[in-house]
């Protein structure tokens, strides 16, 4: 009676594996980066996937494919018309919009992003200068291109200027009222070298702002949590470099009607590299000093120059309405021009290298 | 006042804990977050608490009900309407908790479908899902038990992997408290209905304590730790998520394991939903276990057929759910008529109880 039982489940479970569609590894074309541009007539959208090909000494190659359509939709079935075994998207790295994609606008394309629950929430998204296809055709590093992507973008945000990115958090920042996402910018400077150029800002879903590299060391100072970066200055005729280890930033609401907020931001740092003589206590004073200064002075900029196009990717919106109840969007709108921010920068030089 | 049960047959009063835990924790907690804000926003975990802690009167008087009849609901119903419109009433019962295990089963192979296989065949997996409960409950009470303490202990890591959403939670987003009215955080707390049913079910197997008021405590307990457990998500969920981005997302407790990476496994969620098979047995067992036992209770229909019988009803009714539409629905009703038994039928249950012991006393 019992084992009857038992070998009639068994036998269920065995049926049961012949239910779902089978995804063996070697028998499926594993998308690992996916690009987007407008296509040369300039209606259309042309997509590129990005496959990588294991080779047999160990090396991986890149494989493209590229198809024009009028939407992400008819993208993926032409893709797929093309590919000679089913296209995956479960371990996809890297999704590029060409600028021009990005300054239209995203949303029709992170639909697909979001809906997949093949896809995880890591993915990074980043906008290339000028265009998409010539990033993904290129040949980098040797892990294949999606990886060495996906690693530069990594590298960048945990110990460089890059403020911290990927899929969830550009959301996160997307849907957020009050504050507005942002991208990376990636541009092929060589046949096998792509650098970050800067950072896209966003307006909702459409692109409208580009940050150059020399001020994303002050824009993620005020948006991440925590942040490392590096920056070079000069003090006195002799130039300094300073990598940043740990630095925080605090945000008060100081007063209403029209709102003041003030930003208090402390940078915990060692310097790397001075060309002058000796780097004495006076001398980290004044380094520190003038760090505080470039600082508050940068920061300040950025923000008004941010307040006068209306974009407000450090979140003050989101920040008052925090502190706000009843706050109103709507009025925000108008109230945002005229807010005050204030800023306020300590820095801390902790070590000086082993020399003086 | 009922048979007594055999003492060989009976539960210690500590497992009441995972019981009523198991039997809460199910389908709910996968996606109640976005329920609750539709409401509420992110003070909706206020919501969450004090629902969770309202439970703990229906609790009571659970107990309270079961002291007074010194049996189950059947002998509740009895004792207030006496036999032929007492057994009517336990009939509503059985629906519900028939319903309940569709409402569960349901889901979560539409969660299976949606994350992770398409193609998969609803009536084949449900057959064999049912006829493991079937199995578990043929092994009688003290089995479901068992199995509920294991569905509980087992999966119970799982909570671990919401600690990788913490790298990415914006407490802010919380802030300002109490931001919407009374009503909105009412509303938000019965939208919490779903999630938290399944307290109500020592009314099924209170003959099944041993020393049955000694597990009034544990029974507390296991709400709480619930409460709890449900709040410190909801917390999470609100910090991890923006308020329309959590608008849209159905599974939010799901999309959380999507941030999730660990050197041997690229994706969480596939370990996730094959763990969570444990989370949702026992309360299949445990509502076909309740449903055949008031069968047995009030139509004298032997609990192996009754068992047999109700899994098979289930099973029919698979195939009719194949929208998310469908199921939606199928999870509301769930949710009303739950509610509707537990916060309507059983306070008026209980002071019917204690009008009848005074009448009855006289």
């Amino acid at each position: 009676m019992k084992l009857s039982k038992i070998s009639l489940i068994l036998a269920a479970v065995f049926a049961l594996t012949g239910c779902v569609e089978k995804e063996i590894i070697d028998d499926v074309n594993i998308e690992m980066g996916v690009g987007y541009d407008v296509s040369e007539e300039g209606e259309k959208i042309e997509g590129t996937v990005m496959i990588p090909i294991f080779n047999p000494d160990k090396n991986i190659g890149n494989f493209t494919f590229s198809a024009t359509a009028e939407s992400n939709r008819d993208l993926i079935q032409e893709v797929q018309r093309k590919s000679a075994q089913p296209l995956v998207t479960g371990s996809l790295e890297i999704a590029i919009f060409g600028e021009k994609i990005a300054r239209k606008g995203l949303r029709q394309f992170i639909d697909a992003y979001e809906r997949d629950a093949s896809i995880g929430a890591r993915i990074y998204f980043a906008v290339a200068d000028d265009k998409a296809k010539e990033i993904l055709n290129g040949t980098y590093g040797n892990r294949g291109n999606a990886v060495h992507l996906s690693q530069l973008i990594k590298h960048n945000t945990e110990s460089r200027n890059l403020p911290v990115t990927n899929m969830h958090l550009f959301l996160f920042n997307l849907y957020q009222e009050g504050k507005d996402p942002y991208l990376p910018i990636l541009k092929k400077v060589e046949p096998e070298i792509v650098d970050i150029v800067g950072i896209a800002i966003f307006k909702d879903e459409k692109m409208v702002e580009e940050l150059p590299p020399d001020k994303m060391f002050f824009f993620k100072l005020l948006t991440d949590k925590f942040s490392e970066g590096s920056f070079n200055l000069e003090l006195e005729g002799e130039k300094v470099s300073i990598k940043d280890l740990n630095s925080k930033h605090k945000m008060k609401v100081t007063k209403r009607n029209p709102h003041k907020v003030t930003v208090e931001i402390k940078i915990e740092g060692l310097v790397r590299e001075y060309t002058g003589k000796t780097l004495s206590p006076d001398v980290v004073k004044k380094i520190e000093k003038e760090l505080e200064a470039i600082v508050n002075k940068e920061t300040t900029a950025m923000i008004k120059d941010f307040q006068e196009k209306g974009i407000d990717p450090i979140g003050f919106g989101q920040f008052i309405k925090t502190k706000t109840r009843g706050f109103d969007f709507k009025r925000w709108e108008d109230e945002y021009k005229n807010l005050t921010v204030d800023v306020k920068t300590n820095v801390v030089i902790t070590e000086v290298g082993i020399v003086e | 006042m009922q048979q007594p049960v055999p003492e060989r047959l009976q539960i210690s009063p500590f497992l009441v804990l995972y019981l009523i835990m198991s039997m809460q924790i199910g389908i709910g907690v996968l996606g109640y977050q976005r329920i609750i804000a539709q409401a509420a926003g992110f003070d909706a975990w206020m919501s969450v608490l004090g629902a969770g802690l309202s439970i703990h009167i229906i609790v009571w008087m659970i107990y309270k009900i079961c002291q007074t009849v010194e049996g189950d609901i059947v002998a509740a119903n009895v004792y207030v309407f006496g036999k032929k419109f007492g057994h009517l009433i336990s009939t509503v019962f059985i629906v519900y908790l028939l319903i309940f295990a569709l409402a569960v089963l349901r889901t979560f192979i539409e969660v299976i479908q949606v994350w992770m296989f398409p193609e998969i065949n609803a009536f084949l997996y449900s057959f064999v899902f049912l006829l493991l409960s079937v199995y578990i409950i043929f092994g009688g009470f003290r089995t479901v038990t068992g199995i509920a303490f294991f569905c509980i202990v087992l999966p119970s890591y799982l909570l671990l992997t919401f600690s990788f959403a913490l790298k990415y939670a914006e407490f802010r987003n919380l802030l300002p408290l109490f931001d919407h009215s009374i009503k909105e955080m009412l509303t938000s707390a019965y939208n919490m209905s779903l999630t938290y049913l399944g307290f109500e079910i020592p009314i099924f197997f209170y003959p099944f304590i041993k020393d049955a008021p000694k597990s009034q405590k544990w029974a507390h307990l296991g709400v709480f730790l619930t409460t709890i457990i449900y709040t410190a998500l909801a917390i999470v969920t609100f910090s991890y998520f923006s308020e329309a981005y959590l608008a849209k997302s159905i599974w939010a407790t799901l999309e959380m394991w999507k941030i999730v990476t660990m050197p041997f496994v690229e994706r969480f969620e596939y370990i996730g939903i094959a763990n969570w098979n444990l989370v949702i047995l026992p309360n299949i067992c445990i509502a076909l276990w309740g449903a055949s036992m008031i069968l047995k209770r009030a139509y004298k229909l032997k609990q192996r057929k009754g068992v047999i019988i109700m899994a098979l009803i289930c099973l029919a009714a698979i195939p009719f759910f194949d929208t998310r539409l469908k199921i939606n629905l199928l999870n509301d009703w769930t949710a009303k008529i739950g509610f509707a038994v537990t916060y309507g039928y059983i306070p008026f249950l209980f002071f019917a109880t204690m009008i009848a012991k005074k009448v009855k006393n006289k």
